[in-house]
This record gives C-alpha cells, sequence and structure tokens, in this order.
C-alpha cells in the first residue's frame, strides 16, 4: 500500500490533522465504509435522531471542542488552546445532553434546522488494530426560527472511530473551531 | 464633578419615559437604541470599573491578554516589576492594533505599521531610526505612550477604569463583605482555568445585564430542564409545589450589585437527606463545603475570612448575582451522576459590541490549591452547565436575541418591562451583612436595583 504521509506529521505538537502515517486510501473499502458511517452520522443529526446518534458512541467516548486563539510570532501556528473547551463530553454527559433534548430544552425548541456538511475527509491507520484516525472538514448551517439569517460554523474533526461488530463507532473527536469568538449564539447542536 | 442633569435623547424622550421609577417599568426602547447606547458607553462603560480578567492569565513578567472594555481594545500585561497595566490597543501614530495576539509574552509591542514600539506599562520606547526622530518634536516621547486605564486587583480578579476619580472601595460599596466570601476565601486564591470562552448574541448588552441582577426567578421555567433532570431536586411535576432554589435571602447594593444566598440546609437537603440542625459552622462546611471548596481548603476559609463571613458561607453562601454593569456571578453547586466534584465557578462579563450585538465573555476558576482531579472536574462542571454549550446557559443564549427582535417593533418598543413584584427591604434576624435585603421568595428587588444604578450613572454627566 502506498504510503500517504501528511504534512501533520511534522508539526504533531500542533495537534492538527491526521497523525497517522499509514493512510487509508481514498476509494478503499474502510475509507468508502468510514465515509458512509460519517454521512449517516450527519444525517442522523440533521434529522435529530438522537438515540440513533448515541448508537455511534462508544462508552468510553471522549469528546472535545478546544479554544481557538489567535497568536503572533513564533506561536502564531500553536492556536489550539486545549486547556479550555467548548465541549468537555463523555458517553455519560452525552446521554445527558440529547436526554435534555427530548424535554424542555428550548435552545432547541423549537428545533433548528440544520445541514451538516462532511468533506475532506482523510483517513489512516491508528496504532490499535480496528481504529482508524479519521480526520474531516464539518460546514454547519443552522437556521433558527424564521430568521432568515443562518448562523454557520466550520470546523475540522479529528476523530477516533472503532470498528465493533461490524460497524464503525465513534470513540474520540476532536473538533477544531475555526473561530476565536464564535458566531454562534450557543453550541445546543452537536458537531 | 458629575452632576445629574438627567438625559434627553434628540426626539425629546428622556430618562424619566424610559424608566419609570413610579411604576418599576422600563421601556423595551431601552434595549434598541443608537443614541442612548452612546450614552451608555459615555456614561456608564467609560465611568465605572470593568473586569477584564485574572491575574494567573499573565503570571510572568511580559505576559499579555487581549480584552475589550465595551468597544476599546486593550491588553492587559504584567511589566518587570511585576505590576498589571491595562492600555488603550492603539497606536497613538496611526490608530493601528499595537498588539495583534490574542494572548502571549512580549516586553516590547512593536505596531507593526510604522514600528512605534512600546512597553509592558504602556509608555512609549521609539519609533525606528531613532537619528530621524519619526515620533517627531511637538511631544515629547513620555506623552506617546499608550493610554492607561487605572487597575485594581480583587482576589486577583483585573478590573480597570478610564474614570480618574472613583474608587474600587467606592464600587464595590457593601458588595465586599459577600463578593470576599466567593473571590478572597482561601490562601491562593482563584485560578483561571483556560482563556475564556467568547461568543457573540444578536442582542443589546443590558438583556443579560439585567438578568445578571440576580434573576432568580427565570430559573423555574427558563431553565425547566434542571428540575426535570433532577439536579435541583424534585421532579418536573413538582416545579411549582417546590420552588427549588427560590427561596433565600436576595440582596444588592446602590452600586447595582446584587447576589442571591441559598440556605445551605435546603441546598444540602436536596442532594442528601441529612439535617444542618445542631451543628456548628465547621460540621456544616465539611457536610457540605461551598461551590469550589474541598474539605481540605475549609481551614483556609477561617484564616482568610471574618468569624461572620464564614458563618454566612457555612449557612447561607452567595451562589449567583452579578456585579454592575455587565458581570454575572455563577459559584454554583453542579452535583454530578459519576461523584466528581460538585461544583462550578464561573464569571461572565456581557461586553456591548454596539446597540444590538453583545459579546458572551465566560471565565471559567477553581481554587487554585485544589487538588488537579478537582480542577479537572470543575473544568468540565462549568463547560457542561455555562457557556457556549452549557446546558443552563444555551437557553438564555437563545431567549435574549428574541427580546432583541421584538424591540424593534414600533408598537413593541413602547411595551414596558415590569419591575412590580417587589418584596422591598427587610432585615432578617441576625443577618450581618450590609446592603439591602430581601428575604424569601426571590423577586425583582434586585433587578430593579440593576435599573437604579443604571438610572443614577445614566442621569449624571
Amino acid at each position: 500500500m502506498v504510503n500517504y504521509a501528511t504534512a501533520a506529521v511534522d508539526k504533531a505538537s500542533v495537534m492538527r490533522g491526521l497523525v497517522s502515517t499509514k493512510r487509508v486510501p481514498l476509494g478503499s473499502e474502510i475509507y468508502n465504509r468510514i465515509l458512509e458511517t460519517l454521512y449517516d452520522e450527519a444525517a442522523a443529526l440533521d434529522e435529530r435522531r438522537f438515540d440513533d446518534w448515541v448508537a455511534y458512541l462508544e462508552t468510553d467516548l471522549v469528546y472535545t471542542a478546544p479554544l481557538r486563539l489567535t497568536r503572533n510570532g513564533p506561536n502564531k501556528d500553536r492556536d489550539v488552546v486545549r486547556t479550555m473547551k467548548h465541549f468537555d463530553e463523555t458517553y455519560g454527559s452525552m446521554l445527558m445532553r440529547t436526554g435534555r433534548l427530548a424535554k424542555s430544552a428550548w435552545a432547541e425548541d423549537p428545533p433548528s434546522r440544520t445541514r451538516r456538511f462532511v468533506t475532506n475527509v482523510r483517513v489512516g491507520e491508528s496504532e490499535t488494530a480496528g481504529e482508524y484516525e479519521v480526520v474531516s472538514y464539518l460546514y454547519l448551517e443552522r437556521s433558527r426560527m424564521d430568521n432568515p439569517e443562518n448562523e454557520r460554523l466550520s470546523a475540522e474533526r479529528r476523530d477516533i472511530w472503532r470498528l465493533v461488530d461490524g460497524a464503525y463507532k465513534l470513540a474520540r473527536r476532536e473538533i477544531i473551531l475555526d473561530q476565536s469568538t464564535l458566531g454562534m449564539s450557543n453550541l445546543a447542536v452537536f458537531l | 464633578m458629575l452632576h445629574n442633569a438627567g438625559l434627553t435623547l434628540s426626539d425629546g424622550t428622556t430618562l424619566n419615559d424610559l424608566i419609570n421609577r413610579d411604576m418599576n417599568e422600563v421601556s423595551l426602547r431601552v434595549m434598541n437604541d443608537k443614541e442612548l447606547y452612546e450614552f451608555e458607553m459615555e456614561r456608564i462603560f467609560a465611568r465605572t470599573w470593568l473586569l477584564l480578567g485574572h491575574e494567573s492569565e499573565i503570571p510572568k513578567a511580559g505576559d499579555y491578554v487581549m480584552r475589550d472594555m465595551a468597544e476599546d481594545n486593550v491588553i492587559v500585561s504584567r511589566d518587570r516589576a511585576g505590576d498589571v497595566h491595562v492600555m488603550l490597543n492603539v497606536c497613538p501614530h496611526r490608530g493601528m492594533k499595537v498588539c495583534t495576539a490574542e494572548a502571549g509574552n512580549a516586553h516590547a509591542h512593536r505596531c507593526i505599521y510604522h514600528g512605534w514600539a512600546f512597553r509592558a506599562d504602556g509608555s512609549f520606547i521609539g519609533a525606528p531610526i531613532e537619528k530621524e526622530q519619526m515620533h517627531g518634536n511637538k511631544r515629547s516621547k513620555e506623552e506617546l505612550g499608550l493610554k492607561k486605564a487605572r487597575v485594581h486587583l480583587y482576589g486577583g480578579l483585573i478590573f480597570a477604569t478610564w474614570n480618574e476619580e472613583l474608587s474600587f472601595e467606592d464600587y464595590l460599596g457593601d458588595a465586599k463583605f459577600y463578593l470576599d466570601q466567593l473571590f478572597c476565601r482561601t490562601d491562593s486564591g482563584l485560578e483561571m482555568l483556560g482563556p475564556p470562552q467568547r461568543f457573540m448574541l444578536p442582542c443589546n448588552w443590558k438583556i443579560p445585564g439585567e438578568q445578571s441582577g440576580s434573576d432568580g426567578f427565570h430559573t423555574l421555567t427558563l431553565h425547566r430542564s434542571l428540575m426535570e433532570g433532577g439536579i435541583m431536586g424534585g421532579t418536573a411535576e413538582s416545579i411549582y409545589d417546590t420552588a427549588p432554589g427560590m427561596y433565600g435571602v436576595d440582596l444588592s447594593v446602590p452600586q447595582g450589585h446584587t447576589l442571591r444566598c441559598l440556605e445551605a440546609a435546603q441546598t444540602f437537603k436536596m442532594f442528601a437527606d441529612v439535617s444542618f440542625e445542631g451543628k456548628s459552622t465547621e460540621e456544616r462546611l465539611n457536610l457540605l463545603p461551598p461551590p469550589g471548596i474541598t474539605k481540605d481548603l475549609i481551614p483556609q476559609l477561617f484564616k482568610n475570612l471574618s468569624e461572620d463571613q464564614v458563618n454566612q458561607l457555612a449557612t447561607i453562601p452567595p451562589q449567583v448575582g452579578g456585579m454592575f454593569p455587565n458581570i454575572l456571578v455563577a459559584f454554583i453547586f453542579a452535583p454530578r451522576a459519576d461523584g466528581g466534584a460538585s461544583g462550578a465557578l464561573s464569571l461572565h462579563t456581557y461586553v456591548p459590541k454596539g446597540p444590538d450585538k453583545v459579546e458572551f465573555v465566560n471565565f471559567i476558576f477553581a481554587e487554585k490549591d485544589a487538588p488537579e482531579e478537582v480542577k479537572r472536574d470543575m473544568l468540565q462542571n462549568a463547560i457542561w452547565n455555562t457557556g457556549t454549550s452549557g446546558t443552563i446557559e444555551q437557553d438564555d443564549a437563545d431567549t435574549w436575541p428574541q427580546i432583541m427582535r421584538n424591540s424593534r417593533g414600533h408598537m413593541s418598543k413602547s411595551i414596558t418591562l415590569k419591575y412590580q413584584a417587589l418584596h422591598g427591604h427587610e432585615r432578617p434576624e441576625g443577618w450581618v451583612g450590609g446592603g439591602d435585603l430581601y428575604p424569601g421568595f426571590t423577586k425583582d428587588d434586585t433587578q430593579w436595583a440593576w435599573w437604579m444604578a443604571y438610572y443614577n450613572l445614566m442621569a449624571e454627566s
């Protein structure tokens, strides 16, 4: 197999993009299945099928969204701040959050209409067999009430998907948002 | 000297038209008026003390963060002597930002436009090509430093003001007795756990601002999911019978700071059915340490606070409230299903960015002397409950822009906001601290006190 090592390796301290040097090539069976899973996951969220979405989550899930910080000079690329986060989630907290959405969660009742665009998917083998490093770009358009102006958000997602009983499950997700000051009024939606 | 000249907008509307002190009503128009906003910038935000951050963010000489005092961008930096300075991030040469990063370390800030350079204390070093004296000959170097604000550190919190006269003590007033219990209670004080979460809301700053004046009542309905989730005790069906978290002592001071003090015994009953009856202050603190305090830190409370302050912290601690004009204080219990450390310590500032925009800045803290695993839990608690994704404040952030939208309607803006459920000042027996006190069910008194502080500052020119 061709080694499609990415430029992310020598910037490992910055921790962006794909770290794995064992590329799973575009069009391969594994790549296709993972891409399909990402599309299905996005559809579950856009269609507000939260039980279906939770079924994708592993019980050892770590789901975070670190802060971005504008920096300059020698530190200009070290702009992902992992001490502070917008999300700092576990499987349990995701059950809490999705459970709340079924009750009086006014931030999503009436619900937003959302559209998640998942692109630029890169897959690499991780050191653990059956686990794949998956980097994708996410673009979210969110229509709130009858406001004709959408709120939107763009991000990179650094995931670990694990093959469990023939299906891919999400074990890790780090969402690297592009804004240091978010233009979205809240993150009552999952990314 | 300031004098009470009132305020009249160009269409003849006066402050008394907008804020009806006899009826305790405020016109919705105040939330959407460009002219009024300009008065607010001059009479409130350029005149009172504003919270910018915490000194734990800039521990070393040269460390700085970029913050905003309303729409004025400032550099908050520590100099070689260890002093904290706040200065406009505006080059006196051509108006460019002298500092372009949100945080960093620099002993000199050199403007990228023409190279004028400034020390961490804001003083002017010089312009490039020294022999050509590119700063001219009309002003001395001493005159060409960055415009400085006055700085005061309170419990490590960095406050700044453009006002040359107002002392921090006068700004704080009788709120100090209570706020010390939150900010100044341990040997090493608070630590900010990382840079603040920042996000924009399409609404006027006063919509979150007036809520920070200790609006307890909205919790029952807007934050109903707290009760449904069992976090505050009871069930969804019993919300209006038991009204959890509604009874306590609310308080305000004329400066507009307000707090809600909730009985620890009641809070404790929500979590575990154990009585506080006949227990000493120390026993009570050990049964239910205040949010953010671990049992190991309890001896420090006695050392850093007066006996009266510790007593209050053990029996009826201040938990939520605000500092005028735009600070929300949430030092709350946050019970966790996994038994992790209970408590979230957050401060917010609602920074005006135009009449119809506000930046929500969420600062998250823990006690510096708390163990790492406690800090870890508390960070998570704060993220789960407050700020960008917090399940409590998601609902606030979705509500405020809808109020804003209503304030645009020609008919709607003449609707008045009602603050008529008033208790009036009543000092509970044995109460030690100052201020106006409103024991019992949380009412509109504190929010009205917030509006009176607003009125008083806006009426002075």
